[in-house]
Parts: C-alpha cells; structure tokens; sequence
C-alpha cells in the first residue's frame, strides 16, 4: 500500500480487492446472501420460532404484559386436548381438506382439459373463469352469504324452483349443513387456480404424443389415464400441495361466513386457534394448536412430495 | 446556499426548544372508536382542538373501526406500545384492567365521581379500583314497526312479557312472510338476551361472584325469548345466523319483522335503510321487574404512557361537562349525571329520550376479566344451543359449570 506498483502487473488494492483472496474471498457469498437472510430470519424464522416456544409458556394477556411467562411443558397441550370444540375441529378440519382438495383437483383438471382447445372464443372462457379467483375473498365471502340468507337467498330461491327442496333452509344456521355450505363457497373460489396450473401445463404437453396416442387408438380415459397425467405430474402434485396448504388456511371463508359456528359445527382449527388467541387471549392455547397445524403441513407436504419423486424415479 | 443552512439552523434549535419544553405542552395519542372520527368535520376535532388551545397539548386522534378496536388495543399495549388514550368498549375495561395495562385513576375520578351516572361510571371500575372514564353511554330499548302493530290489532306497544309475547305473535304471518320479532344469533343474540334475563329477577354473574344462569328464573327467561322462534316461529330464520347488527336490522328495516332490540345505534341504520319506515322506539317490556344492558364506550389511560398526567386532563375534558354538548352532536348520550335529569332529557332528540327515561335499569354487563370469553363462548352458544330446541335447563345448568370453571382459572 505505501508504494504505488511500478507496473500494471500488481493492481491497487482497492476496497473491494479484499473479497478477491483469502479469508475475504471465503465470506464474500455468504455477505451476498446476506441481506436475504437476515429478512428471511426476521419474517419467518424468527415469528416460527417464537410461536412454537409460546405453544410451552404460560403467555396471557396478563403474563405477557409482566414480561414473565413461565415454562409449562405440555400444560398447553394438555388443554387443549381436554376442550371438546378441539376434537370436533380436528375432524371438520380432516372433512374441509379432503373435500376441497378432491373437488377443487378433479374440477380444475375437467375445467382445464375442456378449455385446452383451440376454439374460437375461448380465451373469454378461460379469463371468465378465473372471476372467483380474482374476486377479493371478503367480497366473495360476504356474497355468498347472502346467497345462502334463509329467507331472500337465491340458492333457496332456485332449490326451491327446481323442486330440490320443498322449503327455505338455512344453510349456514343448520349444524348439519353450515361446513358443506362454506366448503361449497371455498371450492368455488380455489378450483380456477388449479385449473389455471393445470392448463399450463397441458400446453407444455408436445403436440406429438397426443397425437400418437391418438393414433395408437387411446381412448378418452385411457389418454389420460397414461398419457396426459403422467406428463403434467409434477404440476398437478404442485397444484395438490398449493391447495391442501391454502385449504387448512383457509381462515376467511369459515370465519366470514360462520365463525365457525354454529355450536362448533363448521370450526376447523385454525378459527380455533383464532379463538383462543384473540377472544380468550390465551397465546398459549392458540400456538399449541398452531404448532400441531404446522407439524402436520410439514409431515403430509413432505411425505406427499418424496412420494412424487420415488414415482419419478421409477 | 448558506441561507439554506441558516434557516435548517434556526429550524433545527425551534425544534430542539419545543422538545425540551418542560410537560405542560406533552404530544398524547388518542385512539377512538372509527364512528366517532368518521368524516374530517367530525365534532371531536374541534372539540381536541379547543383542548389543545386551552392546555397547550397536543393531540394526535387515530380512528380504529370498532371489530378491530379490542384486537388491536391487545396487541399494541401488551407489546409496551399503543395509544396514550384509549376509547374502549365498556365490556373491555376488566380484561385490559386484570391485565395492568390500564392506568389507575381512582386517585383523581374520586373528587369528581359524583358529575357521572353512577351505571356507566361502575362499568369502569374493576376490584374496586377506576380504570376508566364514560365517554359515552347508551342501552338496548324496543323499536316498534308502527304500521305492523297496528295491521295486528294491537293499540299501543307492549309493556309486560306477556303483551310483547302477544304482539309478536300477532305480527306473524306466514303466508305474508312477516314475522314479530328480529333476533341475532350467537354473541349477537346473546347481547340481546341479557336483559331478559335480568327482567325475571336472575343474576349472570352476582357482585359477590355467585353465578346466577342455572337458575329457575334465568331458565324461564331463555326459554320465554327462544320459545319465540322455535314454538311461535315469531323470528325469520336469519336469527340462525345473524353474526351482525346489520343482519339483525335487515328484516326490520325491509319491514318482514315489527320489532327489533336495539341500541341507538340502529336509529342511523334504519334511517338510512328505509327512511319511510314509520317506527316508534320504548322501553324494553318488564318482566318481574324492568332492566336493559349498558353499553357505550369508556376513555381509559395506557399504563405505560409517558404523558400520563396530560392525558388524565384529556379523559377529563371530553368524559366531563362539555360531553353533553359533544355527544349531542353525535346524536349520543352523555354519561353526565347532569345529562339525565328530566329538563335534560326533555331536550334531547325524540328518538334518544326512551333510552335515557330507562336509564336507571340500565346494567352493566359483569366486571369480569373473562368477559370477553363468558360472552363468546357460553352465551353464544347457549343462545344457539336454545334456537336449535335443546332443553333449557340442560343448557343453562351446563353453561353455569362453564362459567365457574372459567372464574376459577
């Protein structure tokens, strides 16, 4: 640094030139990715962190304005195992996926397969039928449950008409019917992006091999049975993940349309975390409950997706 | 150039002497309730800032929309942060009071107690201690469709169980689609239901903690108000799911239903809904004896707040004598004391002078710190429980086990 290089050989050493050799060279990537990280700590791990070491202290409102939340190892858990809203939560919450997963994956696969064609218009079709996704889900929401109004609904309106049902029923009010009602609003609004995932992929598919399907003499289900399924799995097990993960978070639907109510009858354990977070303000419960949610997202996403790829490497 | 940084200077050495001004001129954050701040000419601006000529203080007003209000007032105090002033729905007081993050004011309330109704005034105070302040007060009372009453037959507006059993049922009529009475369901209905159950004479929750729902009184009195769906079918079936008063004013206002229980805050909504609606508001009917829910908003001071002293003569100025005056122009009341004497009421609008003349029955709702949850969780479904035809005293008995398990915690 003291001499100025007599010749062009031996470049000044610069601010930058440090990151070039050495040490300085070995932490340059890990500076780079620096920033990411620290956003990434600051808005995932840490708030994960955080809720799942809750999920074993005592924090209430009044616990936490002490500052002092003492451990209670499982005591949170034990809890809520004990409150019988949970285990009817649990088994809405198994009802809800599974029916919006299956119908929301079958219907956006129909919906895309009849709109991968070239026909005039089609393009209208294929925008007109992404409306409920793009629709706000408060508006959708609010929507439908005035459809639903046991007294001025339209779906009574027309049930009746078409002689479904003799009388107006609340659809939202009855225990039996309220989760089936919001599940029906839910597969409503989530089936245009799958089939939106769905049809793309289609369009990926090579011309060729329909066509030499076609000429093999494959018919309709065996086509795509063997040979459109196989080529778009990796999008259609994106598109089974993306919903099964949206459909357990699906927090707006149920508590717009019912709270989760009535008597518990359509409450899925997120509106119950919700509950014992923000009515009984026990932070405590409510990320027990968070914390098993999540540990089940990770096991069924992960069991889910090595399942894909031992199929692929077959 | 030079002038630039004279000026920043000059600028920068005012600003550092306004912030080194000693407390008499504090900066105080006030949170209200978003209807109190809906418009830029609301009346509380010019109210703050005839407070902040007087005082030298500074205000700074934030609107909260009223869902949102509870929720957000957690999770900003219980992080060390929120507003230095605070409008809280009176329901909320003991939550927030058991938890330490309101500022006791017994110390300077005590000389002034007796300016305030002494109803709204206790549903401040918590372990005998005040947390806050009424800003405003107001109770349930029976609208009444004037049209329908009278196609039914009926002279005048109930006044006993007995007449509104009566009128409601005449009301009905199933080929004409009308019904007597519109209900909430769930917290909604249960906010309803609490009168009645005072009117037979039962407790919810008595000063001395006893619970008070599994009684033979509290029973009669679910079962006389549910009974009114489902044996008269008196109710449209929207009280199954009515989870706002929105939903609850609807067939009222669409005139399917000739009764509603109601704060003053519905006068706005039916107005607005239908101005030919022809409608006459009274005291809630009496049962064994007359009583109506409290309701209204408090001022309360956060615990943690800087400026505690600025913001004591804050909630003093607008809970004080000018909140008459202020309130008026809300088309609210005033929890005044001055504001219920009998020339007082007879200035107030028509609509508004029902809810003060049943003023004295007014109660509050229990002090409790697990109101919120008792609320929701019990009475919502209690009330759902008895629209869906389960034995009321099955209910009751189990809904009072609840409620001693949840104080017990």
């Amino acid at each position: 640094m003291t001499a100025r290089a007599p010749t062009n050989q031996k470049l000044r050493r610069t601010w930058s030139s440090v990151f070039e050799t050495g040490a300085g060279a070995r932490i340059y990537p890990y500076l780079m990715v620096l920033p990411a990280v620290i956003i990434v700590v600051g808005v995932v791990v840490y708030p994960l962190v955080s809720g799942i070491t809750s999920a074993f202290h005592d924090v209430t409102l009044r616990t936490l304005n002490s500052g002092d939340m003492p451990f209670v190892g499982l005591r949170n858990f034990e809890r809520v195992f004990a409150d019988p809203s949970f285990g009817i939560a649990s088994f809405n919450t198994l009802v809800w996926v599974v029916l919006n997963v299956v119908a929301q994956l079958s219907l956006g696969l129909g919906l895309a397969l009849l709109l991968h064609r070239a026909m005039p218009g089609i393009g209208f079709f294929r925008s007109g039928i992404l409306v409920p996704w793009v629709v706000p889900s408060v508006v959708a929401v609010l929507t439908w449950r005035w459809m639903y109004d046991p007294s001025v609904g339209i779906v009574n309106e027309l049930l009746v008409r078409w002689g479904v049902i003799n009388d107006y029923h609340p659809w939202l009010g009855d225990t039996a019917t309220s989760l089936y009602a919001v599940t029906v609003e839910s597969i409503w609004k989530g089936t245009p992006f799958v089939m939106l995932l769905l049809l793309a992929a289609l369009q990926l598919v090579p011309r060729s091999i329909m066509e030499a399907a076609s000429m093999d003499g494959a018919s309709g289900w065996r086509k795509l049975w063997h040979v459109i399924l196989p080529q778009i799995r990796v999008s259609f097990a994106i598109a089974a993940v993306l919903t099964f993960i949206l459909t357990v978070n699906n927090f707006n639907a149920i508590w717009l349309m019912t709270e989760g109510g009535p008597l518990n009858s359509s409450e899925i354990l997120f509106t119950l975390a919700y509950k014992y977070g923000f009515q009984r303000y026990d932070l405590g419960m409510a990320s027990a409950v968070a914390t098993m949610l999540f540990v089940g997202l990770v096991i069924a996403t992960t069991l889910y997706l090595k399942l894909i790829q031992a199929k692929e490497g077959e | 150039m030079r002038h630039f940084w004279k000026t920043s200077t000059i600028a920068a050495a005012l600003v550092a002497a306004l912030g080194a001004t000693p407390a008499f001129a504090d900066n105080i954050v006030l949170w209200v309730n978003g209807p109190l701040a809906s418009a830029p000419d609301a009346p509380i601006y010019a109210e703050l800032k005839a407070f902040e000529a007087e005082t030298g203080h500074t205000v700074e007003l934030q609107a909260v929309p009223h869902m949102e209000m509870e929720r957000n007032l957690f999770v900003a105090l219980s992080g060390g942060a929120g507003p230095d002033v605070m409008a809280l729905d009176i329901a909320w007081v003991a939550g927030l009071a058991d938890a330490g993050l309101l500022a006791d004011v017994t110390e300077q309330s005590d000389p002034i107690a007796d300016e305030y109704q002494p109803g709204p005034l206790s549903a401040g105070r918590f372990k005998q201690r005040q947390y806050a302040m009424p800003l405003y007060t107001n109770n349930v009372a029976l609208y009444v469709n004037n049209k329908m009453l009278a196609e039914a037959g009926i002279d005048a507006p109930p006044k006993t169980w007995d007449e509104f059993e009566a009128a409601a049922i005449a009301m009905t009529d199933k080929n004409a689609g009308t019904f007597g009475l519109t209900f909430g369901g769930s917290r909604v209905g249960a906010f309803q239901l609490y009168p009645f159950i005072w009117q037979s004479g039962a407790e919810i929750i008595a000063d001395d903690g006893a619970v008070g729902v599994g009684s033979p009184e509290a029973i009669e009195a679910v079962k006389f108000v549910s009974d009114l769906y489902t044996e008269h079918q008196a109710m449209p079936a929207s009280v199954l799911t009515a989870n706002s008063w929105d939903e609850v004013n609807a067939p009222f206002i669409q005139e399917r239903a000739g009764m509603l229980i109601s704060g003053d805050w519905a006068i706005g909504a039916l107005n607005n809904g239908n101005p030919d609606l022809d409608y006459s508001i009274v005291p809630l009917p009496e049962g064994a004896q007359a009583a109506t829910v409290i309701g209204g908003y408090n001022l309360a001071i956060n615990a943690n707040s800087d400026v505690s002293e600025a913001s004591w003569e804050l909630v003093e100025w607008l809970t004080g004598p000018r909140s008459i005056e202020l309130m008026a122009q809300y088309q609210r009341l005033s929890a005044q004391a001055a504001a219920a004497t009998d020339e007082a009421i007879a200035k107030l609008p028509e609509d508004l002078q029902p809810f003060m003349t049943q003023a004295s029955a007014g109660r509050a709702r229990p002090v409790v710190a697990q109101w919120s949850q008792i609320h929701s969780d019990v009475f919502g479904s209690v009330w759902d429980s008895a629209l869906r035809g389960q034995p009321i005293d099955e209910v009751m008995a189990q809904a009072a086990t609840q409620i001693e398990q949840i104080l017990g915690q």
